[in-house]
């Protein structure tokens, strides 16, 4: 297919300073708009790693990612985030916000240095709550909000960078079976009718499979798989790579993998 | 009280000279200086009447730990007993060739241990009370003795007399120095203030020797008013009080303009503004000296001559 | 409507600074009075702009090292300012400017050491790195300090440490001069640097990710606050709690976003510092407390009700 490539990271390794082993190694990645991949692999294989080797935030030693055909570290962080907008795992705000104000953080890449917020910024504010269903709660302090609701509203603010490309690392790692579902349904809307990019890192392996388009499969810092869930997913592939014996089921045409347990669990 | 402790040990005591203190007589075989030093105290320090008793064998190795004290005992033709002194003692010149024990304001007291004196001199103030009782512990005699004023000095004089034995010259300088104090010269008219400092200025008061030297000199100092010694004041205070002269002590040396004159704030007293300047140079100034009156006489000298030492 | 109150109370201050003192002027000669142009229209001016400079100072390096509870003599300056007025005097070294020019290549030296230590080993500011940089230099500046004052024998040392403490005595339009030429750029650089503080506030990470050049803004807001702090030292010694309270008590008012804080804290510095000066020449007269004693003595007991309010939240 010869879309426009948004993303597009090649044969990219990257070692820690004063790590022995690299963190990742000849990996590959590619989005267009409108496509919703996801990332698997165990803990300390790379994920999070590659999110900031692909945002230009380290510079791989080998191999290149280029956003929009331009090399990332050829973009300004305020020009990147203009059309890249990540929700990392951790935040740790240190003021007490409404929850319009926090997302009213979002617009910082549009803003100019002196200038105030101008009307097509709230307006920006006001879809992006909306499109999380969170304009509810535009005026709550968000130390008030659960923790599906905060979730909801740092995601609002990444879509109030209006960008093309949307990065959730772990997004639902701390939330409920509701809350969760809510938000895989929210990134796969937003990829098809709001024709996002959406690059999205989890643990949850069965929501990945059934929401993404294509998957990549990261394993000490490698790449083992990446392609259709359907694919990528076999029963010898996950538990070669997370070191646990598993069972996949098929729903809805897509795998679902299901955890034995240590004893004999009965076929 | 803390001497009670001490009762238990043999040791000498002396008593801290003052008012206020008892001395608690006990067996004094150790040394005779210290029974005078009690019996001075029971008498009130440095109240006048003292009376003399016996002769006693005077100091022969004495640390003097205050200026004042070494030039006293120089006037006193004791000079060759000085057998250590502090950085700050200058005069008379002569006492350059006595080794230094230190700057005298936390007295190094193996440093006065190893001069082997049988006197130790301090100024008195809290620091000096609490390292005379160290050299009392350590055995030897100790002299605390205040020096703030010259009626002070014309008591320490009479004590350092008793103390070396040369009583009659003591008794001679404290009363040139009473007479000094009591017939201050006639008044000059002119109201002035120290500037010991300029950022923050501080100026001095009326506790101090410079003010009551000024008084002796026939001048009033604008600041006499304030209790302490010195203060912190601002420009404008100053200049509401508005002296007529403003006096500041330079180290010895061509006497230049103090430095603040030529400040843009310091304009507003009318002092700078006519440049009537006083410098005083020299250690005469700084402490309270037997030269007292050397020190009057050149003080209202300056201040006779009207326009001040400015070049 | 409270930044018509914040302008009042301004005015007020100012007004006070100039009516009251130990020279009685009356109101109508209070234009020409030559007391009043000369002496308290330079000082309250000076102390307005040097507290205005520390609670700014304040406001940002509490974002800077995500502490509330930093003060802009935190990283060390105030330690390096001593040592440098103390080197000054105790090697006779004379002339009007040379104690604050002295104090402020001390304080200079200070925020450069700090900052290398603030590296720590990286290409970055590590904000807890700069904390902790902060106290070593500043206790090691001050050991130093002591050492010299108990070793040499000038007198004027004990005068210089009284310098140290903070106050307006020797305030000149010379020096409010000084102050306005100097002031515009760290002033500046700070003001520009309140959206990215705001977004420091969430993080280092997400801070990036929304666009914000992290090392750059951290590099920007530790130099241009320090530079404030070490003018104001040079010009008027260690002043303390300004840079500390004054934010809080902005922040209890007008929220945490930058753009509104910053300018608050200047006006409110500048307020506190020049009504505590007002106190220090008023209050013994004749004599004068350090201002900083002043600052100190309204400081703590805010500063107990704040640690009771944060710990407490």
């Amino acid at each position: 297919m010869d879309r426009e490539l948004i993303l597009d990271v090649r044969g990219v390794s990257y070692r820690y300073p004063g790590a022995r082993t690299e963190a990742l190694h000849d990996v590959a990645l590619a989005l267009g708009a409108g496509d919703f991949h996801a990332v698997l692999g165990p803990n300390g294989s790379g994920k999070t790693t590659l999110v900031r080797v692909a945002l230009g935030v380290l510079a791989p030693h080998q191999g290149a990612a280029r956003l929009l055909g331009r090399p990332a570290a050829g973009w300004s962080r305020r020009e990147l985030a203009r059309i890249a907008a990540v929700v990392p795992q951790r935040e740790e705000n240190l003021f007490p916000q409404r929850v319009r104000d926090t997302v009213l953080l979002g617009r910082y890449p549009h803003l100019s240095l002196w200038g105030a917020e101008r009307p097509a910024d709230h307006a920006a504010v006001a879809r992006a709550l909306e499109g999380c269903d969170v304009a509810h709660l535009a005026d709550r302090w968000i130390w008030t909000l659960s923790g599906g609701e905060y979730q909801r509203v740092r995601l609002a603010r990444a879509l109030a960078q209006e960008p093309r490309l949307l990065v959730l690392d772990e997004p639902t790692s701390s939330l409920d079976v509701r809350h969760e579902m809510e938000l895989f349904e929210l990134a796969r809307r937003l990829a098809d009718e709001s024709r996002l990019a959406v690059l999205l890192i989890t643990h949850h392996l069965n929501l990945a499979a059934r929401f993404a388009d294509r998957v990549l499969l990261l394993s000490e810092g490698g790449v083992v798989a990446h392609g259709p869930p359907g694919d990528v997913l076999t029963r010898e592939a996950v538990e070669r790579v997370f070191g646990w014996p598993v069972a996949i089921e098929r729903f809805q045409d897509r795998p679902q993998m299901i955890p034995l347990r240590s004893r004999k669990d009965g076929a | 009280m803390a001497l009670a402790h001490r009762a238990r040990r043999r040791l000498p005591i002396s008593a801290p000279t003052g008012v206020g203190f008892f001395a608690m007589r006990r067996s004094a075989h150790r040394t005779h200086l210290a029974g005078l030093l009690a019996l001075l105290a029971a008498c009130g320090g440095g109240e006048r009447g003292a009376t003399t008793r016996a002769p006693l064998p005077p100091a022969r190795r004495i640390v003097s730990l205050s200026p004042a004290v070494t030039e006293l005992l120089y006037a006193l033709g004791a000079g060759d007993r000085v057998v250590g002194r502090t950085t700050w003692c200058d005069y008379p010149p002569a006492v350059r060739a006595v080794p230094s024990v230190g700057d005298g304001l936390s007295p190094n007291l193996e440093a006065i241990v190893a001069r082997r004196p049988d006197l130790v001199v301090l100024y008195r103030s809290a620091l000096n009370e609490t390292a005379a009782q160290r050299l009392r512990a350590l055995g030897l005699a100790t002299a605390v003795l205040p020096q703030d004023r010259l009626e002070d000095l014309a008591a320490a004089a009479r004590v350092l007399g008793r103390l070396t034995g040369r009583s009659a010259a003591g008794d001679s300088i404290a009363q040139s120095l009473a007479a000094l104090v009591a017939a201050p010269a006639p008044d000059l008219g002119v109201r002035l203030a120290f500037i010991v400092w300029d950022n923050p200025p501080m100026v001095i008061g009326g506790a101090s020797y410079l003010d009551q030297l000024a008084t002796l000199a026939g001048a009033r100092n604008v600041f006499h008013d304030l209790g302490t010694s010195s203060a912190v004041v601002s420009i404008e205070t100053i200049a509401a009080r508005d002296p007529d002269v403003l006096v500041t002590l330079v180290d010895s040396g061509a006497p230049r303009l103090p430095a603040f004159a030529a400040r843009r704030e310091w304009q507003a007293l009318r002092a700078v503004r006519e440049r009537r300047l006083v410098m005083l140079t020299g250690s005469l100034f700084g402490r309270p000296s037997p030269r007292a009156a050397a020190a009057v006489a050149e003080l209202r000298r300056q201040l006779e001559g009207g326009e001040g030492a400015t070049r | 409507m409270r930044w018509l109150g914040l302008g009042l109370a301004a005015v007020l201050a100012l007004g006070l600074a100039l009516v009251l003192g130990p020279t009685p002027v009356p109101w109508a000669a209070l234009g020409s009075s030559d007391i009043v142009r000369e002496l308290r229209l330079p000082r309250a001016l000076l102390a307005f702009l040097v507290g205005g400079g520390l609670g700014l100072a304040g406001a940002a390096l509490q974002a800077l090292v995500r502490n509330p509870l930093a003060d802009p003599f935190l990283l060390g300056l105030s330690g390096g300012a001593g040592l440098g007025a103390v080197l000054a005097i105790a090697t006779h070294l004379s002339g009007p400017w040379t104690l604050p020019l002295a104090a402020f290549a001390g304080a200079l030296a200070a925020m450069a050491l700090v900052y290398r230590l603030g590296l720590a080993g990286g290409a970055e500011l590590d904000p807890r790195a700069l904390i902790l940089g902060g106290v070593a230099v500043g206790a090691f500046a001050g050991a130093v300090t002591t050492a010299i004052v108990s070793l040499a024998s000038a007198v004027e040392l004990r005068n210089a440490l009284l310098w140290l403490w903070g106050g307006f005595s020797g305030s000149s339009w010379d020096g409010v001069l000084v102050v306005c030429l100097y002031f515009p750029v760290p002033l500046v650089v700070l003001l520009a640097a309140a959206r990215p503080l705001d977004l420091l506030a969430l993080g280092e990470e997400p801070a990036r990710y929304l666009g914000a050049d992290v090392a750059r803004v951290r590099r920007r807001v530790y130099v241009a606050a320090s530079l404030l702090t070490a003018a104001a030292v040079a010009v008027s010694g260690v002043i303390g709690f300004v840079g500390l309270i004054v934010p809080h008590a902005m922040r209890a008012l007008w929220g945490h976003q930058h753009r509104v804080l910053l300018p608050a804290a200047f006006l409110g510095g500048g307020i506190l510092l020049t009504l505590a000066d007002t106190v220090a020449r008023v209050v013994v007269a004749p004599r004068e407390l350090p201002v900083g004693i002043v600052t100190a003595l309204v400081g703590v007991p805010v500063f107990a009700l704040l640690m009771r309010r944060w710990t407490a939240s």
